[in-house]
């Protein structure tokens, strides 16, 4: 009987120190629920009849969701009978990435991830690196079914391909050439032009352009630096890497389409074009002035993130300066500055932003500026506990009885220290400020209603909701997956930089 | 792996091949320009600043857009309500205001005097040719008038583009038709709905159940009709003061539920008499609800009501004085002999056989006590009402809610204040909002001559009863004891109300929603034509537009009527001027982005 239950107790256990089948199990489940909605959709209930891209897009996601079943039970099988997998249910892998073709992620990161026995970090942010790149080229190729493109649109193209393929190159380097402990030295030459092709905003290429280039200084020493133990937990977490790849696919995606897209498409009145459905040209319909919808998304990305990130960053720096002032030399100082922004603090966020914004006007920078002036005491306070503690650590004792001024005791020794939690913070509340842009322009109190942001968007398709339900569902899923990509990666972050979770 | 990259060569090879045939907005553009740019020309960008209510972001975003594509660039002035918008307009902080103008009266003298003549209340401009025409066709019978008008729009549009003229709109209404008589719910052309006249499916309703309206503007200007002129209280108004006079549903004249049986215009144009009804009693309010005053409404009434219309210091704040400044005299005729001698315009019979028409008892005699005046005795009381000049577009004004009749009494009671020395915090004239809201200011002393009467308001609702003593037994009795007005402001959220049961009657439903209203089978929609048109008004004053008849005629000339038109599906009509849907002109305004061109590099030029 206690051997029965041990033995129920240890596959358990076995099934889940198994990332690759916890990975196979999240990643059906989700297949399972696209290939459902796909179906729904395929159907036009009121007319009858079948919708035959939709229904052919749905069998491909049930195709290759039942090959993730089908892995997922292998996986099972070779866990409980071998406590391992095979290389012939490894190989199965390779048909998981052909569901590229269908721009499944999960199913395709799924593949990468199986086909490999040994992960270092550098592989998966490789193969995120590659997957942004395809996706943003995939969805700027969408512009070809337009009547015309923007003039710069084939020589951008031809480069994002080329970067393509040197990003595919890079992949299968890192592949070959990079365990956990060890990178090739001659990597270096393949590192710089990974760096250099992060200019398209691909910021995974970035990454992994700086990860090997330490990897690779540091061959041979055992120490593991904070940078690299971060990017080992980050990316072995699936969802929080899905998260960072929704952020930067869009950052690659509204640096791209500068280029790849027609800003008058999106901003222009087509008055034969009102309110038509989605289609190949079209792929979100048209809004009430015969704007493309994809491209006012796609545009709306830019204005989303960079008020998220602005609007976050001012009070990361200014809270975090005045918190590590307050912190660091406490009594009269910290009084005076908390108690200051206690005031700022008993005013609500959002209803101070309205102020700031009917008094100065409604355009980006005031946007920017009274979003962040709301956030300012929260991170004062983080940054404030965090060095109170610091502070009293040995190493600051140490640099103080050598003479070191205030200024740099801060500034060098303890705010780099009390970094993590203000990163968590900030990650988590992006997704709050891209929410607060949003609402504002729905309120008529963001930027000029015809540029496209996503809550201006938004307000459109809400008349609309009845006729023409796409107009708000696009743009409000839009929102969605951007906050909800920002969670995750918060919630991944903060599981990487715990200290207690080592 | 393999795969992969297979799948990347094959990409790239769509992209190549693609690239072949792939058309660049430049190809694009070259294809539908068939001269080149000349680069000779000044290619800075004009900019114009834009004021509009953000209840108008379609129009102001079309109109953006047509500027925007003829070389202007475009700096909007949105502002979120008609308060903030009038402030920045009187401020002068705009080249062009998108402006709109119901002419309410349904006739075209009204649709230009106020607005464009020199002095007019709404007027900014001062033009001798316009003053002139707009005069001229004051005078003229409908014929003769048309190729005034006409003349008048060449001098206004075409000549010196002091508007830029976008569509007429359609009048709208929706109502709820499981509740609501579908019969007795009217659209009319410029007049409100009368409320006497609607009435519920289940005629048992009427005594318990309240007639549910919605009015986006909760802050009412004036319950004294002479001194507002306004969406919040046209509506208001028109029920609560009869007139001598109404509007058909097609702006014809009518003596069909005002106070007159009858009416007739003498020789020459310039006399009008008026025959009047006895069986209208003052309401007012007592313990909130409506109880007859016993005192009728008769001669004097009317004669205190437009001696105190037309004149402009009869009250502080006189909004309506302008639509009355043609009448001359109004008095009480008592001599019957007055009528039988003077002939009737046009025809060979006597007023007096023209004011007995279709009256079971003739007229015997004439009483200047009102409360002698007896319809089944023959004794009536008659008004006689002269003008400054032959003008017979005064009956239209007779039938705007700003000549409805108030009681002599009771506002001599009122306004016991100095006209001149009035002072805003002490003295509370007649038809104060205050008093007649909730609250430790309330103090109803309001005596309506209308089918209903308002009892209270607050920010969510106003109540009004039916005047008990209106018009008893006959057809324009009201129907429904209580009426109340729902004060919502946002579009949408009245929709959802008329669509819940929540409100019976929904009035200017936009023209984005007529799909859903349709859709909707419970609810019935009626559209007219209406004699609201929207337009462009630009700045006079301090701006270049004011002294450049260049710069205005490049932005007339961008405006695309037929873009607008697509925008709204068709449920807009295109316009030349504020006269449009009164008199057909036969102007039209053509898109011209060669003309643009023309008058930017005019206007470029001159500078």
């Amino acid at each position: 009987m206690i051997k029965k239950l041990q033995s129920k107790q240890g596959t358990a256990h076995q099934l889940k120190s198994s990332p690759e089948y916890r990975q196979a199990s999240f990643t059906w489940v989700i297949s399972l629920t696209l290939s459902v909605i796909l179906l729904l959709n395929s159907f036009d209930f009121a007319g009858g009849a079948l919708k035959p891209w939709v229904f052919t897009a749905f069998a491909a996601y049930a195709l290759f969701t039942i090959v993730q079943m089908i892995i997922t039970l292998l996986i099972r099988r070779d866990l409980l009978r071998t406590g391992d997998i095979r290389r012939s249910t490894r190989l199965l892998g390779y048909i998981q990435l052909l569901s590229i073709i269908t721009g499944n992620l999960f199913t395709v990161t799924f593949g990468f991830n199986l086909v490999k026995q040994q992960k270092p970090p550098e592989y998966t942010i490789a193969v995120y690196m590659l997957l942004t790149q395809l996706y943003v080229i995939a969805i700027s190729a969408l512009n070809l079914f337009k009547p015309y493109v923007s003039n710069t649109f084939l020589p951008a193209m031809f480069i994002l391909v080329v970067v393509a393929i040197l990003q595919l190159i890079a992949l299968l380097l890192v592949a070959k050439f990079v365990t956990s402990h060890y990178a090739h030295p001659k990597l270096v030459w393949l590192a710089l032009p990974i760096i250099v092709t992060a200019a398209t905003g691909n910021i995974f290429a970035l990454v992994l352009g700086i990860n090997l280039l330490a990897k690779i200084r540091k061959n041979g020493n055992p120490a593991m630096t904070r940078w690299s133990d971060v990017w080992i937990k980050l990316t072995a977490n699936s969802t929080a890497m899905a998260g960072l790849f929704f952020v930067i696919f869009l950052f690659c995606l509204s640096v791209c389409s500068v280029f790849t897209f027609d800003y008058s498409v999106a901003i222009d009145n087509n008055y034969s074009a009102i309110l038509l459905p989605p289609s190949l040209e079209y792929p979100f319909g048209t809004d009430n002035f015969g704007r493309d919808l994809f491209s006012r998304i796609v545009f709306g990305a830019r204005i989303s993130l960079i008020v998220g990130f602005a609007s976050t960053l001012i009070p990361v720096i200014i809270g975090g300066i005045l918190g590590a002032i307050s912190g660091y030399y406490g009594r009269q100082t910290d009084n005076i500055i908390m108690r200051l922004l206690d005031v700022l603090y008993a005013i609500p966020g959002i209803l101070l932003a309205i102020a700031i914004i009917a008094a100065f006007g409604a355009n980006t920078v005031n946007l920017i500026l009274a979003l962040s002036v709301g956030a300012i005491p929260t991170y004062a306070r983080t940054m404030r506990a965090n060095v109170m503690l610091v502070s009293t650590y040995e190493y600051v004792d140490a640099a103080r009885a050598f003479g070191s001024s205030n200024f740099s005791i801060i500034f060098k020794h303890i705010v780099p220290n009390s970094l993590a939690p203000m990163i968590v913070k900030s990650t988590l509340t992006i997704g709050a400020a891209v929410i607060s842009t949003s609402s504002l322009s729905y309120l008529g109190l963001g930027v000029e209603p015809h540029i496209p942001e996503w809550g201006n968007i938004l307000k459109i398709g809400s008349t609309y909701l009845e006729t023409n339900s796409y107009l708000a569902i696009y743009p409000g899923l839009a929102i969605i997956a951007l906050v909800l990509s920002f969670n995750f990666l918060g919630d991944g972050l903060r599981d990487a930089l715990d200290p207690k979770l080592d | 792996m393999k795969k992969s990259s297979l799948l990347l060569l094959f990409l790239s090879l769509v992209i190549v091949l693609a690239g072949c045939n792939v058309k660049t907005k430049e190809d694009a553009q070259q294809q539908n320009q068939q001269e080149p740019t000349d680069s000779s020309t000044d290619a800075s960008a004009v900019t114009i600043e834009l004021l509009g209510m953000s209840s108008n972001e379609s129009d102001v975003n079309i109109i953006r857009d047509q500027l925007t594509k003829n070389g202007f660039n475009v700096k909007l002035n949105l502002q979120p309500d008609y308060g903030s918008f009038k402030a920045q307009q009187d401020a002068g902080n705009y080249d062009v205001a998108l402006s709109s103008w119901t002419t309410v009266t349904g006739n075209p003298d009204y649709a230009v005097r106020s607005l464009f003549k020199t002095g007019g209340d709404y007027s900014i401009m001062s033009d001798e040719e316009v003053d002139k025409l707009i005069d001229e066709a004051a005078t003229q019978t409908p014929e003769e008038a048309v190729a005034t008008y006409k003349k008048l729009e060449d001098r206004l549009v075409t000549e010196k583009a002091y508007i830029a003229p976008l569509y007429i709109s359609l009048k709208s209404q929706a109502f709820n038709k499981d509740v609501l008589d579908e019969n007795s719910v009217r659209l009319s052309k410029s007049r409100s709905l009368p409320w006497e006249a609607v009435d519920f499916k289940d005629q048992s309703k009427r005594a318990t159940q309240p007639l549910i309206l919605s009015q986006s503007i909760s802050e009412l200007t004036s319950l004294d009709p002479i001194k507002g002129n306004d969406g919040s209280i046209n509506i208001i108004n028109t029920n609560m003061n009869v007139r001598l006079i109404n509007l058909t549903d097609d702006d014809k004249i009518t003596s069909e539920g005002s106070l007159s049986y009858n009416h007739a215009i003498a020789e020459g144009n310039s006399e009008y008499y008026f025959i009047l009804r006895d069986d209208i009693n003052f309401a007012k309010i007592t313990d909130k609800k409506a109880v007859d005053s016993g005192e009728r409404v008769g001669a004097d009434d009317v004669i205190f009501s437009m001696n105190r219309a037309k004149d402009k210091n009869s009250v502080p704040d006189h909004r309506t004085y302008t639509l009355h400044e043609h009448i001359n005299t109004v008095e009480a005729v008592t001599d019957l002999s007055v009528l039988e001698n003077t002939k009737v315009s046009g025809g060979g019979e006597s007023v007096k056989e023209a004011l007995e028409k279709g009256l079971d008892t003739k007229i015997t005699s004439l009483v200047s006590d009102k409360n002698q005046a007896s319809t089944k005795d023959g004794k009536y009381q008659v008004i006689k009402l002269t003008t400054t000049e032959p003008f017979p577009q005064v009956l239209n004004y007779l039938a705007h809610q700003s000549a409805g009749i108030v009681s002599k009494k009771q506002v001599e009671s009122i306004n016991t204040y100095d006209v001149e020395k009035f002072d805003v915090n002490k003295d509370i004239p007649y038809g104060d909002q205050n008093t007649v809201t909730e609250g430790d200011k309330y103090n109803n002393t309001l005596f309506a001559s209308g089918p209903y009467i308002l009892s209270y308001k607050n920010d969510y609702e106003a109540i009004f009863y039916k005047n008990p003593g209106y018009m008893k037994g006959t057809e324009h009795e009201p129907k429904i004891e209580q009426v109340k007005v729902r004060f919502i402001k946002d579009a949408d959220s009245t929709l959802s109300a008329l669509r819940s049961g929540e409100i019976h009657l929904y009035y200017g439903v936009p023209e984005t929603k007529y799909d859903v209203v349709k859709g909707d089978s419970k609810l019935k929609l009626q559209t007219i034509e209406s004699n609201a048109v929207s337009y462009l008004l630009f700045n006079t004053k301090n701006r270049d537009v004011a002294s450049s008849e260049d710069l205005r005629r490049a932005v007339l000339y961008s405006i695309n009527q037929d873009e607008i038109l697509a925008y709204y599906n068709n449920n807009k009509i295109k316009a030349y001027s504020t006269v449009s849907p009164i008199v057909k002109t036969g102007n039209e305004l053509v898109a011209d982005p060669a003309k643009v061109k023309e008058y930017l590099a005019a206007y470029k030029a001159s500078k």
